[in-house]
């Protein structure tokens, strides 16, 4: 009778501590911030690759048209999947292509760009990683649709080709 | 009733029980008194009174509000919601930056008066503090 | 094609776990003499895996990009010699390390055991096959250090300047070296409870193994302080941070382990501790890569997390626990012999007790660095736990601790008496009194600094005296604890007499106080080949007229874009200056930070002795 207690006792008390360790790997130390569709886009001031003088967001998105907000970097892999379909919607007249190009080697973000085209209209700079973080970006690649200043559709991930009829589709 | 040798054996794991009950009493005791409880900017401003005890603070190091004298650095810690004023004296780390996560510890002066006494920052950029990361996001 | 060849031998090894375990069951079962085949293939398994690694190795050295762990780590302008340590670097290769190691070690197990019954032989093997092959899914599933990137990218993106430092390119390897070791120790130990055969002869088989997998891990944490202390430039040697932390709790144990074969090589006494600490040891070894890998840990190193890989360490340990408890409780048979069949006074009973007081320690470290864990599931409250905590639990208890390591060597086994003992209160009395002179002169008044101190010089002087008494009986544990004490002392003492200055300067300026005076004389340039220094020279004058000339850096690395600061150190036998200058952005301020750190040549020298100790004692077991 005691030598089962005992046993049981300590079995019950590792399962405590495997559920405890279980639960806290469910909040990891990776920054995930709220999604935010159909919201207004988040206005702010950037430097634009190769100058030196800081933008505002109002500018960029001035016009009556589509744009697709890409968020990329040269060290991501998912990004070089989805390459090949930014070029191919760059060819697009009715949409703008803006690359924020995030916490990035500038030297590495050109050779990437030599190797495998520019699709980009404008690239932005984020080093910081911080204007992605008011986009509510999950990591990189990651995508937003943009029109009359706001966000129609937000594509995680990388581009594949369904997600490129889509878009085509809804412009 | 009992022979010399339990009584002893019993005797034996009382002392055994005791010291385990009284070991945990002590190490759950000045747990109590060392643990440093992590507050955001925000939830300093809805504090209801400001203790002794040493917190930390963490958030963005606001952009621009770095200012270095020769005896202290003072800055700005963000959540993009509320902020609070840091004064320091002390060594800062590599990654100390505007822009980036910080963590700061030290005593409360009041609810925007923040002394540090250390300064805390990861060897990774691409990485956050989760407390940093969990008071942004109750943004 | 490195990597191609490293991926494909890395799954032929994969698939020889299986053909091990189904003819290690067959032999068990039928025949009496070991088949040799199974051997064969334990060293086939580690041939491949050590092909494997060396294709990792030979992928970093060439920079072949289209490996997407090379592209994650390195970097064409990084030196050689850490492109080759950034194969252990990582993630993946860490992993594949530990790899490597596991099936080295066990093929040295079947080497070296060839005197055991046969039973034995294989069922340990059977036991380190299952972790090993826990291992090989973790690494296949979730960190495969061989992916292959297309289209290939020109650059890498280097490694981390913090962790290019030849002290950290050496840390990992001889940690897992110790962290490996504990695994033989646990799969010997299940393996010997399952066949109900703990015994002397096995205690004696066994000690080697705990000996060499503790002057690793000895040595694995020093190495992992003298980085914290030359690069991280905070100046210091121990924070109490998790990271530490999680190395510490199997020294703990391993070295609580290590004490009870002493009894238990002379003694079939003390089984049932024998036999939970070196579970534990292990346990807390792989605890100690899930908290660090899974990102969980609140600590001020971080590492690449994915909470995918936390997930499947967690089922593995516990898996592995759950298994252990299954045959500890299942086979174990407890001896019926009371405890308390050797007398009150003996070395029996101060090894007990010290192992309490270790048992002590290692639950202070444990819950001071789980708890914010568990708090913050519980009540989401996120807290750390500080030094203060671990300071004020662990160190008045040393006093006793510090005594009984005196004392404990000098008890008969069995049963002891105080007979020609008087020598040990004349020391106990000289050593208060020495001390109490010390820090009287230091100005400390505390009570407990001068009982502490005086309770690590009373093990110092005693195993002074030792030295010239026993000449070379006992030996290498004398040098151990001789080494302890010291490391204490110096500990101490680098505690009571650190002195430190912190100030922001501008160039040309000086910053003056009572002891000295600093002034930042200029700054220089230089360009080398992945890094920009920024060289700063300040010289400091002493009151009493010495000058010295520091010159700390700042390095500016391209790849990865991180700074980071060089302290510059002056070293001596007595003490070490250290200084730190830090650049805040956008600013004409430098952070300056200037120590006065005395005896740290010290701390390091006794955990080398303390190190040498157990291997004098490993070579002395092998000669016999």
């Amino acid at each position: 009778m005691k030598s089962k207690i005992f046993p049981l006792f300590l079995l019950i008390f590792f399962l405590i501590i495997f559920f405890i360790f279980f639960k806290s790997l469910q909040n990891s130390n990776i920054y995930v911030p709220k999604s935010n569709i159909d919201k207004d886009i988040p206005n702010f001031n950037v430097k634009k690759a190769g100058k030196n003088n800081i933008i505002n967001s109002d500018e960029i998105f001035k016009n009556d048209k589509f744009y697709l907000m890409n968020i990329w970097s040269s060290w991501c892999i998912p990004c070089r999947d989805e390459h090949p379909f930014l070029m191919i919607l760059s060819r697009n007249k009715n949409i703008e292509i803006i690359g924020l190009n995030y916490k990035d080697n500038s030297e590495n973000a050109k050779i990437f760009l030599k190797e495998m085209g520019n699709p980009y209209n404008i690239i932005l700079l984020d080093n910081e990683g911080t204007i992605s973080i008011e986009w509510g970006a999950y990591g990189v690649p990651e995508t937003f649709l943009i029109y009359n200043k706001k966000i129609i559709k937000k594509i995680v991930g990388p581009i594949d080709e369904k997600v490129l009829l889509e878009i085509e589709e809804l412009i | 009733m009992y022979g010399r040798k339990v009584k002893l054996r019993f005797f034996f794991v009382l002392l055994i029980l005791i010291t385990l009950i009284l070991s945990i009493y002590l190490i759950l005791k000045s747990l109590e008194d060392n643990v440093v409880y992590f507050q955001s900017p925000s939830e300093i401003k809805v504090l209801a009174e400001i203790g002794k005890k040493k917190i930390r603070v963490g958030g963005m190091v606001k952009n621009n509000s770095i200012l270095i004298e020769a005896k202290s650095i003072k800055f700005v810690i963000t959540d993009f919601k509320n902020e609070i004023n840091v004064t320091y004296s002390g060594a800062v780390p590599n990654l100390f930056t505007e822009g980036k996560g910080v963590v700061a510890e030290g005593f409360l002066k009041d609810k925007n008066f923040f002394l540090a006494t250390k300064i805390l920052a990861k060897h990774d950029e691409n990485y956050m503090p989760p407390e940093v990361k969990a008071a942004l996001e109750e943004k | 094609m490195a990597s191609l060849i490293g991926s494909y031998s890395l799954n032929l090894g994969f698939c020889i776990s299986f053909l091990i375990i189904f003819y290690s069951v067959k032999n068990f079962r039928n025949s009496n003499i070991f088949d040799n085949k199974i051997a064969l293939l334990t060293f086939l398994q580690f041939f491949f895996v050590i092909i494997s690694f060396l294709g990792l190795i030979l992928s970093f050295v060439n920079s072949d990009f289209s490996n997407e762990t090379v592209f994650n780590h390195s970097h064409t302008t990084k030196p050689l010699f850490y492109k080759i340590s950034g194969t252990w670097g990582n993630h993946e290769g860490s992993l594949l390390l530990w790899l490597l190691v596991l099936t080295l070690f066990i093929a040295i197990f079947l080497l070296s055991s060839k005197k055991q019954t046969k039973k034995y032989r294989i069922l340990t093997l059977m036991f380190q096959q299952i972790i090993i092959i826990g291992f090989f899914i973790f690494i296949i599933k979730t960190s495969n250090p061989f992916n292959y990137i297309f289209p290939i990218p020109n650059q890498g993106l280097g490694l981390n300047p913090i962790l290019q430092d030849p002290a950290l390119a050496i840390h990992p390897p001889i940690l897992y070296l110790g962290y490996v070791g504990s695994s033989i120790i646990f799969s010997s130990t299940l393996a010997a409870t399952t066949l109900n055969d703990i015994s002397i002869d096995w205690a004696k088989h066994i000690k080697q193994w705990v000996l060499i997998s503790w002057i690793f891990l000895t040595l694995g944490i020093l190495l992992g302080s003298i980085w914290a202390y030359y690069e991280l430039g905070w100046g210091g040697f121990w924070f109490w941070d998790p990271v530490e932390n999680v190395s510490l709790m199997p020294w703990l144990a391993l070295t609580t382990l290590l004490h009870c074969i002493l009894v238990l090589e002379k003694k079939l006494v003390l089984t049932s501790w024998v036999i939970v600490l070196s579970i534990s040891t292990f346990t807390l070894s792989m605890c100690g890569t899930f908290l660090v890998r899974s990102g969980i840990l609140n600590s001020v190193h971080t590492f690449a997390n994915d909470p995918e890989r936390g997930l499947y360490i967690l089922i593995f340990l516990f898996c592995l626990i759950f298994l252990s408890f299954f045959i500890f409780f299942y086979f174990h048979k407890i001896e019926n012999k009371s405890i308390n069949n050797f007398f009150w006074l003996s070395k029996e009973t101060s090894i007990l007790i010290n192992n309490w007081f270790m048992m002590y320690f290692l639950t202070v470290v444990l819950i001071g660095t789980i708890y914010p864990i568990f708090l913050e599931v519980i009540s989401s409250e996120k807290i750390s736990v500080g030094p203060p905590f671990y300071h004020k639990l662990i160190v008045p208890f040393l006093i006793p601790f510090l005594l009984a390591m005196a004392i404990g060597p000098k008890l008969r086994w069995i049963k002891s008496n105080l007979q020609n003992k008087l020598y040990l209160i004349l020391y106990l009395i000289i050593s208060f009194l020495l001390s109490a002179l010390i820090i009287k002169s230091l100005g400390i008044s505390f009570l407990l600094n001068t009982v502490l101190v005086s309770s690590a010089f009373y093990l110092f002087l005693i195993t002074i005296r030792d030295f010239f008494t026993k000449k070379f009986k006992n030996l290498s544990q004398n040098i151990a604890h001789f080494g302890f004490s010291l490391l204490i002392l110096s500990i101490l003492f680098n505690n009571f007499l650190s002195t430190e200055i912190i100030t922001n300067l501008k160039i040309g300026e000086t910053y003056e106080s009572e002891k000295f005076k600093i002034s930042f004389e200029n700054i220089d340039k230089k360009n080398e080949k992945n890094f920009q220094a920024l060289i700063g020279k300040f010289n400091i004058e002493n009151k009493n007229g010495d000058n010295e000339s520091l010159q700390p850096e700042l390095r500016i690395y391209n790849q990865p874009n991180i700074v980071t600061s060089e302290a510059d150190i002056k070293t001596n036998l007595f003490t070490d200056k250290f200084m730190t200058m830090n650049l805040v952005q956008n600013q004409d301020y430098f952070n300056i930070r200037y120590q006065i750190k005395p005896l740290m040549i010290w701390i390091w020298f006794s955990v080398l002795l303390i190190s040498f100790g157990g291997l004098l004692s490993f070579i002395r077991k092998y000669e016999k």
